[in-house]
């Protein structure tokens, strides 16, 4: 076996079920207080912290940038990538870039289209899918790229970077299939690793997971946190592939408002605990409340 | 066909400025097909600007003809009079249309009365959806007749994106997943073995990656042509 | 490209889209024996247009008001509406449309110059004022040579007047006169002058026209007797206002129409008990089955299948008349060739008998010229050319044809005056009677389709009344009844017209059709026989590439800006109402008009189009209401619903514009005429408001 690309990979190697973060850089270059929350809440308690792209197309500042500022701070970046604003150009420009910066992990991601972002005018590019960001990150890690050169032979590279390949996937969608053949191709362009969207329901899960088994990729369990029952009717109505139970929304409109959160990190506990024995690993995303990370992963066990 | 939207009044007003005597040309093509851009609607259009043209004090003069299509030159010969005789032509054809006629008569403005949206067909009385986005490199063998390009929001090449639900896209509610009718009649055709291969990244070349297009058929062309 | 099919650049050589509809006759006009334009002057009465419904009329049928009254309406029965429900009412319409506009209120289209050869006319009946019409209209100097002092024959001198009164038969004879056709009464030719003294004055063809006058009787045993009357000259008496004594027990011998007009005449005269008899029974009888219904309904009893053997007469008084069965009346070959029981004879008690079993023509006008009869005693006669033996003489009508009615006569009558036409011009006479393909009956599934309309009954006297006197029984419908009647009329083959040039085959056509009538090969066709002229794809069609028949499409937008431009200075308002339900008399804006709006009924609703509606405005208008039928109201379907999504979609463009959309008002009210005026009010109150 080769020697694993980052702390991550590692991680799974390991055999011991891994716990992922999640920043969303600041629309500004005020990125402190992101790191600052990052380092006080997740370097000690998480493998690797993923660092959104633009995410719900909404301009921010860069994920390559942030991803930088992370390991510097001696945190592992799970750089996102999407196709939403790049051609294969700029992709493998900026994914030569990475590797120059000591950047591992990458997720490969679609993008959410411009029309559902700050940025509705923008021409959405998707010059590439997820499938083929994949297949990008393998052709350069084969020292490689897309394109070729005057004599029409594949392009050489100087200096190869080596990746820790994410992509990510809907294990509840309404039409599960789909994804699950997404996701073989997914696997098949070279994912490694793969974090899902969030889910509560763990039978679903389960099923999910019996029905990619012989993926034989790890597998993050997306934990979105529930802050209030507002917010998982929200869910329900508006993201896809996501459906909160009744039983979560009673009991957040059921407790006082100063015990909410405690609620909210017994539920993500909840899921995890009874997801752990299927999967490899749990993806937290906490919208915010970086604090609760700690006790959501105490809760877990 | 090419779908055509007419361009809100005001806009087609400013661009009208300069002028005085203006001829609306409605095209027999597709413009016509879609209700958009056929005589009928050149006589609507006619009618507006003249009706407008007293309050504004424009002086407009209107009138209004169409011809078989905008976008070959033998049926200019059937305009009722020559443009020539116009300040400018108000063309209700597509993109090309007026493109072209604006080429046939160097000497006058062909300005154009719509906006050329998309390669689509009428799915109800009154209703037209995308289905084609002229890539230049067809795959609907591959996905059982229904154009991922055009018809996926995203034209994604290999399925769908996290943003399908139930049916639909993430874009807008009303507007079906491409991915996921594909998906659906692939599987109904027990053909998803032609969605499990893995599909390259697309040659954009033949979209508008090599830049303008063009089409010459051998047999049929002009000597001269061929060498051009 | 079909022959059939039809260009712009073709539509634009036409005078006129009318002309369109004389590719294809509509089955009431190919049925009518002159070819009237029924179609034509019915959709002008549904309009309110009455004097160019008239001289629609007029143009082919002079006798356009004794039509109205007694014709047998041939046009009806081949009324594609007999297979919806009841076809029009067309004869009503004629007879209002006829005596409201009377001689003077039809068009007079007199030769520029009256300056061709004289030509002596025979009989003025409805066959020889025909034929005198035409000459004059050609330029001939026809005159006419009455034996009666009057013109019209039989209409004036045996039709009785409860069916045709005097004044409606001169204002048909007016009116030709007033063409340059000269008359002269009291002359009977044979007699007072000879073919051969007309040809010798300076005329140079002579047409007899002089009918059957007169009446055949049977030469049985006391035929001879004094209270046996001969038909014709009955009723011309009792047409003549003479002292006739009729019987108290009459007995009309004959099943055809003139049996019963004496048999009703009878009963007017007080008789106290008609009977009539007959050869056929009730089906054969060959009067019209109404003539023969009012008949009993007066209290005639109809003998039937019985032939009179003898009139017995006791004391020189009629007792009675013995008559024998009839076996058969008509043999295999439907011919006319009765077989009697002699072993079943029975008796009919009367004292008057009228034999009513044809007429027979009086050929007294031969005396003394060339002019002769055949071996059986007839006018010799070519069908072909309409001469006689002697070829400056013509013969037209029914001394010459089988026996039928005023239309028919007035049709031979045309036909005479074409070959006279020929021959003096120096031509062979060479008459072209081939028609124009005829529309095919309604299609089952479309008739299915086509709203159900009651039609109208004509207000008549009840016998126990009518009997008693001389006055007419059935009435003269009202303005706004007849045009409600003319608006029946499914207007068929005067539908949509495809110019395939201007196709883009969108099918819009197809898809919006209540019929589904339009096919879309290479282009849409738009099967004539189909089409029920509903206007609403001519309207949606988005290359204006389908054409109303007979509806010129420039008129609405070119009447609106005239009314508009004579309302110089008042408010400028527009209504376009549906006409089909609305009163008549609004049709030309008498009574109903509310002053300050210009008020247009339109046959289909479905018809207007956007630019129709822009159109208004452009014209002027400060206001334009639209006033259709509601659902249930409708003349065709979805007219209503298709209606209102154009005034909408105009709203938008004008709004567009910075018009108001307010401006433009939609009401589907146009099932009654209150209605109709309460909205227009309301529209006019509205917008004075927003004036001041």
């Amino acid at each position: 076996m080769n020697e694993p690309v980052s702390n991550l990979q590692q991680a799974f190697e390991s055999g011991r079920f891994v716990f992922t973060g999640e920043i969303g850089p600041p629309k500004g270059i005020n990125v402190e207080p992101c790191l600052q929350e990052a380092k006080k809440y997740l370097k000690a308690t998480v493998a690797a912290v993923n660092v959104t792209d633009g995410q719900t197309a909404v301009m921010r500042i860069g994920s390559i940038a942030v991803s930088k500022m992370l390991l510097d701070r001696g945190i592992e970046p799970i750089f996102q990538m999407t196709c939403r604003d790049r051609n294969r150009i700029a992709l493998q420009m900026d994914l030569l870039s990475a590797g120059s910066l000591g950047i591992k992990n990458v997720l490969a991601l679609t993008g959410d289209h411009v029309a559902m972002g700050d940025h509705p005018e923008a021409k959405p590019v998707f010059d590439l899918d997820s499938v083929g960001l994949l297949q990008a990150m393998v052709k350069l890690e084969s020292g490689t790229d897309f394109g070729k050169d005057m004599k029409g032979n594949p392009n050489q590279l100087d200096g190869i970077p080596k990746f820790f390949k994410g992509c990510c996937v809907t294990p509840c969608a309404d039409e599960v299939e789909p994804q699950i053949i997404k996701l073989e191709k997914k696997v098949e362009a070279g994912a490694q690793f793969v974090q899902t969207q969030a889910v509560y329901d763990p039978g679903a899960f389960e099923e999910f997971m019996r029905r990619i088994e012989h993926l034989k990729v790890p597998v993050m369990v997306g934990i979105v946190m529930l802050k209030n029952a507002g917010m998982a009717k929200y869910m329900n109505r508006c993201v896809p592939g996501v459906r909160v139970p009744d039983e979560f929304i009673q009991r957040l409109s059921d407790v006082a408002k100063e015990d909410r959160q405690k609620v909210s990190i017994e539920i993500c506990g909840e899921l995890i605990r009874k997801m752990k024995h299927c999967c490899q690993g749990a993806h937290l995303m906490t919208l915010g409340w970086d604090h609760c990370v700690p006790e959501i992963i105490k809760a877990a066990t | 066909m090419i779908i055509t939207e007419r361009k809100p009044f005001d806009e087609i007003l400013e661009t009208l400025k300069p002028y005085t005597k203006v001829l609306v040309l409605g095209c027999g093509g597709c413009a016509t097909v879609c209700l958009t851009g056929g005589e009928k609607q050149a006589e609507e259009l006619a009618s507006q600007l003249r009706l407008v043209s007293g309050p504004k004090k424009l002086d407009l003069q209107v009138e209004f003809d169409s011809i078989t299509r905008q976008c070959d030159r033998e049926f200019a010969e059937n305009l009722k009079q020559s443009p020539d005789n116009y300040d400018c032509v108000l063309s209700m054809a597509c993109g090309v249309g007026v493109q072209f006629m604006s080429q046939l008569y160097p000497d006058v403005p062909f300005l154009p009365a719509m906006n050329t949206t998309f390669y689509g067909a009428g799915v109800a009385l009154g209703v037209w959806e995308e289905y084609c986005h002229g890539c230049g490199d067809c795959v609907l063998a591959l996905t059982d007749g229904i154009c991922p390009v055009a018809r996926c929001s995203k034209s994604l090449v290999n399925g769908p994106c996290g943003g399908t639900n139930d049916g639909k896209c993430e874009v807008s509610s009303d507007m079906d997943c491409g991915w996921y009718l594909i998906y659906k009649r692939l599987a109904e055709k027990g053909k998803l073995d032609q969605f499990r291969k893995i599909q390259p990244p697309k040659d954009w070349r033949k979209d508008r990656g090599a830049g303008v297009r063009r089409m010459i058929l051998k047999e049929m062309v002009e000597e001269e042509e061929c060498q051009a | 490209m079909r022959d059939c099919d039809l260009t712009s650049r073709e539509v634009a050589s036409l005078s006129s889209a009318t002309d369109l509809m004389e590719r294809e006759w509509a089955p009431c006009r190919n049925g009518c024996p002159v070819h009237a334009d029924v179609r034509t002057y019915i959709e002008l009465a549904a309009q309110g247009r009455w004097q160019e419904s008239i001289d629609v009329i007029r143009g082919r049928l002079p006798f356009a008001a004794v039509c109205g009254r007694i014709c047998h309406h041939p046009c009806e029965a081949n009324c594609r509406r007999n297979d919806v429900d009841d076809p029009i009412a067309i004869r009503e319409v004629k007879r209002f449309v006829a005596e409201f506009c009377r001689s003077k209120g039809a068009t007079v289209n007199k030769a520029a110059l009256q300056d061709k050869a004289r030509v002596a006319v025979i009989g003025a009946g409805p066959a020889g004022m025909s034929a005198a019409l035409e000459l004059a209209k050609l330029g001939y100097r026809p005159k006419v040579f009455e034996k009666f002092p009057v013109a019209g024959g039989i209409s004036a001198t045996a039709i009785p007047k409860y069916r045709l009164p005097r004044d409606v038969v001169q204002i048909d004879v007016d009116w030709i006169l007033a063409h340059g056709v000269e008359m002269q009464t009291n002359i009977e030719v044979g007699k007072d002058k000879t073919i051969d003294d007309l040809l010798a004055e300076g005329f140079e063809a002579a047409l007899i026209a002089t009918g059957l006058a007169k009446s055949n009787v049977l030469p049985i045993p006391g035929s001879d007797h004094k209270r046996v009357l001969a038909v014709m000259e009955f009723l011309t008496k009792v047409a003549f206002d003479e002292k006739v004594h009729i019987g108290n027990d009459v007995l009309v011998i004959g099943g055809g129409n003139v049996a019963c007009d004496a048999a009703r005449v009878s009963v007017r005269l007080g008789a106290e008990r008609v009977r009539m008899m007959c050869l056929e029974n009730k089906e054969e009888m060959p009067a019209w089955e109404w003539e023969a219904r009012e008949a009993r309904e007066e209290g005639i009893d109809i003998i039937h299948r019985r032939g009179p053997v003898e009139i017995v007469v006791e004391d020189e008084q009629i007792k009675k008349i013995t008559a024998r069965k009839v076996t058969r009346v008509f043999d295999e070959n439907e011919r006319f060739n009765p077989q009697y029981d002699d072993t079943d004879v029975t008796s009919v008690g009367c004292d008057t008998v009228i034999f009513a079993i044809g007429q027979m023509a009086d050929y007294g006008f031969i005396a003394n010229s060339n002019v002769k009869l055949d071996n059986r005693g007839r006018l010799e006669f070519n069908p072909a050319t309409h001469q006689t033996n002697e070829p400056k003489v013509f013969a037209c009508g029914e001394i010459v044809t089988p026996p039928g009615s005023v239309v028919e006569a007035c049709a031979n009558g045309q036909r005479g005056a074409k070959a006279i036409d020929m021959y003096l011009s120096g031509r062979k006479i060479d008459i072209d009677d081939s028609l124009p393909p005829v529309i095919d009956k309604i299609a089952p599934g479309t008739a299915e389709k086509v709203i159900k309309t009651k039609r109208v009954s004509v207000p008549t006297e009840q016998p126990e009344k009518r009997k008693k006197n001389f006055d007419v029984f059935e009435h003269t419908l009202e303005a706004d009844v007849a045009a409600c009647e003319a608006r029946r009329c499914m207007n068929c083959g005067a539908g949509a017209e495809v110019l395939v040039d201007k196709c883009a085959a969108c099918l819009t056509c197809l898809r919006v059709c209540p019929f589904d009538i339009p096919k879309v090969t290479d282009v849409a066709r738009i099967d004539s026989t189909l089409c029920q002229a509903c206007g609403i794809c001519i309207a949606e069609c988005p290359a204006n590439a389908i054409i109303p028949r007979g509806w010129d499409k420039d008129r609405l937008k070119s009447a609106t800006t005239e009314a508009l431009y004579a309302a110089d200075g008042e408010l400028k308002i527009v209504a376009y109402i549906c006409g089909h339900r609305a009163p008549t008399v609004a049709w030309r804006g008498e009574d109903h008009r509310i002053a300050g709006v210009k008020q247009f009924y339109l046959p289909s609703m479905a018809r207007l189009k956007v630019s129709d509606l822009l159109g208004a405005f452009e014209a002027g208008a400060d206001d334009v209401v639209v006033v259709a039928c509601a659902e249930d109201a409708e003349r065709y379907p979805q007219t209503a619903a298709r209606i209102r999504k154009r005034v909408n979609q105009a709203c938008d463009l004008l709004s567009e514009i910075g018009i108001d959309g307010q401006r433009l008002k939609m009401f589907e009210v146009a099932g009654d005429a209150d209605s109709i005026r309460t909205a227009l009010d309301q529209a006019l109150k509205e917008v004075e408001k927003t004036v001041s």
